[in-house]
């Protein structure tokens, strides 16, 4: 085949283009460890790892929002603890109130008892989480506190308002997939989520429970406490216990929903590795090919070009 | 004498023809590097015989011409192949400044050590991460309903809306950068076939005075090179030998006449076509990189603009129907999150990027705590859409990324594969028409030789007429 002089510089530069070419593909690949970084490297793997990278930054989000739900659930949990003493104390105060040996100073001084109890009540269900400064059962009613109190002349509690609502904020922990650690202070309906304080489908009613008690004490009414205080505290007893497991049934599942998160966290950064990143080995052997090659034809025309017929007339 | 008068005369026809030869294959040395260069040939031949008594005398050698090496055949191949290289380039120049304008990449933290890297992660200003990250704003509401959350749910719609909006403008500005490269296109095709058509006159007239035109023949193929780059053409020769260039049925050049020319128009839409400039003839281009440019604008990046904007009004309508049912703070309700119709002017209620604690989060007026309304915005996320082909925001969007990354890369391949052909057929023609040096040496010391030995004859000739004189003399 007939070759012209200017065949040879033309295909050493083709071929010099290509292996540059190649040469900055793999070094580049090389150097941000993805084989895919425009849509045009692969639109498959670059669609693939765009929905990955979206559900990571979903799962990450979740995580946050279960971490909040779980130092939430955590502060309502010392509430309960709080609130599991009470009623434990207010139900011993209406079993020992009840016997007959008891005198009225006796009884008074269970009374006193009984309103350092109430305003501890109260205290308890004003909680606010921590982190977000949000009432912990208030419902969804925002602004004031859930529960305020009146109280007579001697500072002592004589009735309570609650200020909040029933219904309690949802919070997404997965997709599709709401939790919440909330307990509203009451609830007075026939549906939803059980009251902390007043609920209607326990019965429990507690600030109100622990009111009575404490003037069936002041006013010595022993039968009262015996017959029908005793009974109120023990379903006040039970909504809180019932409370207690509902929490820890809750935390259980926010423990489940972190590691599922974690776990497709730590999936989805495979996926993302498998469809966008470079196979090191093979791209830094696949570099030193295109090196070695470059070479190779830099040092070949390097030689061909220098000479030509030219060299050797005289 | 007569017959060393004759042997005179042969010798300098023949130091005349290794002259031009040599002055042949100097031109050739000179245009070695001379792009569209064609090597030439001395056609040498002998010189008509003269009829003597003793017979046929030989009148020694003439040059009957100064011939091309071409091989019309690779020519017109290269003229087609340029047409197809020519289609794909424009379509990879209109889609690279596209996925440059989507500004959608993969960051990498670099490589380490084992057989793959760390993982990528999207580029912060791409649409991709700015819908993750609303979505993913407002589930933060829904977790911990505040003034920070409310803000920076706002601020990241503003960042999706301004993604968007960025997208279309780029978009916009390529197609109007893509008519005004149509628009240059079309005046470099018309310069040459101008240039054609003044070459193909000069041609026939060195032609008809018995010259050759070889030079010319050079340029006229070169810009026939050009041209068919810009679009596709056809070429014939008429009964006279002149070259007639045809575009989509269109003779725009015939032989030394210029017929018609081309020119860009609106068709309405605003995106330029081509068509004859007298005649008014709407041309359907078949190749080259003016319909190129055209398929890339009118094809995939007039989908992308449609389906982004399907995208934007289909995320401001499923974000407002949520948003607009919920109350914010005050008890006031009504008022939508997006406003605008399209990519090109979504944007953020105005009140609530100036004011984020109106953000209608509850829905119940009386609940002003409740966060129902951030729990189903940030449930949009995993939600697919009628509208958008039954996929989720997030989905719909990668396969317009996907459809435009596949564009790309299918013009990447071409444009490799074409430029393969394009070398192949180069070298082809190179191995036909170019200039070898050592093959021009290797002539130039023949006719070097056959020079030196015609001076000999006439050195001897005038030795024998001297000799001859001098016999008169002695």
């Amino acid at each position: 085949m007939r070759i012209a002089t200017n065949s040879y510089s033309d295909s050493m530069l083709n071929q010099f283009n290509t292996l540059a070419a190649q040469q900055y593909t793999l070094q580049n690949q090389v150097s941000t460890g993805l084989s895919v970084q425009a849509p045009s490297d692969d639109p498959t793997a670059m669609q693939n790892t765009l929905s990955d990278i979206e559900q990571q930054a979903a799962q990450t989000q979740y995580s946050a929002n279960i971490s909040t739900l779980q130092t939430r659930a955590t502060s309502v949990d010392s509430v309960l603890q709080s609130l599991q003493t009470v009623v434990s104390q207010a139900g011993e105060i209406a079993t020992s109130a009840g016997s007959a040996t008891n005198s009225q100073s006796d009884l008074n001084n269970y009374a006193d008892q009984v309103n350092t109890l109430i305003n501890q009540v109260v205290n308890d269900a004003n909680t606010k989480d921590p982190s977000t400064g949000q009432y912990l059962c208030g419902g969804t009613a925002s602004g004031s506190a859930p529960f305020s109190t009146t109280t007579d002349a001697n500072g002592n509690v004589t009735a309570v308002t609650y200020n909040g609502n029933s219904t309690v904020n949802q919070t997404p922990i997965g997709a599709g997939l709401t939790t919440t650690a909330d307990i509203p202070g009451v609830n007075s309906g026939s549906n939803g989520a059980r009251g902390l304080i007043t609920d209607s489908q326990s019965g429990a009613d507690l600030l109100n429970h622990l009111i009575q008690l404490r003037d069936d004490l002041n006013s010595g009414d022993t039968t009262a406490i015996t017959n029908t205080d005793s009974a109120n505290i023990q379903k006040d007893q039970n909504n809180v216990a019932y409370q207690v497991a509902n929490n820890g049934i809750t935390q259980n599942q926010l423990t489940n929903a972190s590691t599922f998160a974690s776990s497709s966290n730590t999936n989805l950064t495979q996926m993302i590795s498998n469809s966008s990143s470079a196979n090191l080995m093979n791209v830094m052997v696949e570099l030193n090919q295109a090196q070695t090659a470059y070479q190779a034809a830099l040092e070949s025309s390097a030689k061909i070009m220098q000479t030509s017929l030219v060299n050797y007339l005289s | 004498m007569v017959g060393l008068f004759n042997t005179l005369d042969l010798a300098k026809r023949s130091l005349q023809t290794q002259e031009t030869a040599i002055q042949v294959t100097g031109q050739n040395i000179a245009n070695v590097n001379t792009t569209g260069y064609s090597r030439q040939t001395v056609n040498i031949t002998e010189s008509p015989d003269v009829q003597t008594p003793v017979g046929s005398e030989g009148t020694g050698t003439e040059v009957a011409g100064i011939d091309q090496v071409v091989s019309d055949l690779l020519n017109s191949q290269i003229q087609s192949q340029n047409s197809t290289s020519g289609y794909w380039t424009g379509q990879q120049t209109a889609l690279q400044s596209a996925q440059n304008g989507l500004d959608e990449f993969l960051n990498g933290s670099g490589a380490t050590t084992g057989t793959s890297s760390s993982s990528a992660s999207t580029t912060d200003s791409g649409l991709s991460g700015q819908l993750s990250a609303l979505f993913n704003a407002f589930s933060a509401l829904a977790a911990s309903p505040s003034l920070s959350t409310e803000q920076a749910a706002v601020a990241a719609g503003q960042s999706v809306t301004s993604s968007f909006n960025q997208i279309s403008s780029q978009l916009g500005s390529l197609k109007s950068t893509l008519n005004s490269s149509l628009t240059q296109n079309v005046a470099s095709a018309n310069k040459l076939l101008s240039q054609i058509a003044g070459l193909n006159q000069q041609i026939s007239s060195t032609e008809a005075g018995g010259g050759t035109a070889n030079s010319l023949l050079d340029q006229r193929e070169q810009d026939l090179e050009n041209l068919s780059q810009l679009v596709n053409i056809s070429t014939s020769t008429d009964s006279s030998g002149n070259l007639d260039v045809s575009i989509s049925g269109q003779m725009l050049v015939a032989g030394r006449t210029q017929l018609d020319s081309l020119q860009t128009y609106d068709p309405g839409n605003g995106n330029l076509l081509v068509q004859t400039a007298t005649g008014g003839a709407d041309l359907t281009l078949t190749g080259g990189q003016m319909q190129g440019t055209i398929d890339a604008r009118d094809g995939t990046l007039a989908t992308m603009q449609s389906n982004l904007d399907t995208l934007a009004s289909n995320l401001a309508s499923s974000v407002n129907s949520i948003y607009s049912a919920g109350y914010n703070s005050s008890g006031a309700t009504g008022g939508n999150f997006f406003n605008g119709t399209d990519a090109s002017d979504l944007s953020v209620s105005q009140s609530l990027a100036n004011d984020p604690s109106t953000f209608q989060l509850s829905a119940s007026a009386t609940a002003t705590g409740d966060n129902s309304v951030a729990v189903n915005l940030s449930n949009l996320a995993s939600t697919t859409q009628s509208g958008l082909n039954s996929q989720t925001f997030g989905n719909y969007y990668g396969s317009i990324v996907a459809n435009l990354g596949n564009g790309l890369s299918n013009a990447n391949t071409e444009v490799t594969n074409q430029s393969a052909v394009g070398e192949m057929l180069s070298q082809q023609r190179s191995s036909v028409s170019g200039v070898n040096l050592d093959e021009e040496l290797t002539n130039m010391m023949t006719f070097q030789r056959a020079y030196e030995a015609s001076a000999q004859v006439v050195t001897t000739v005038n030795t024998l007429m001297g000799d001859t004189l001098a016999m008169k003399t002695s």
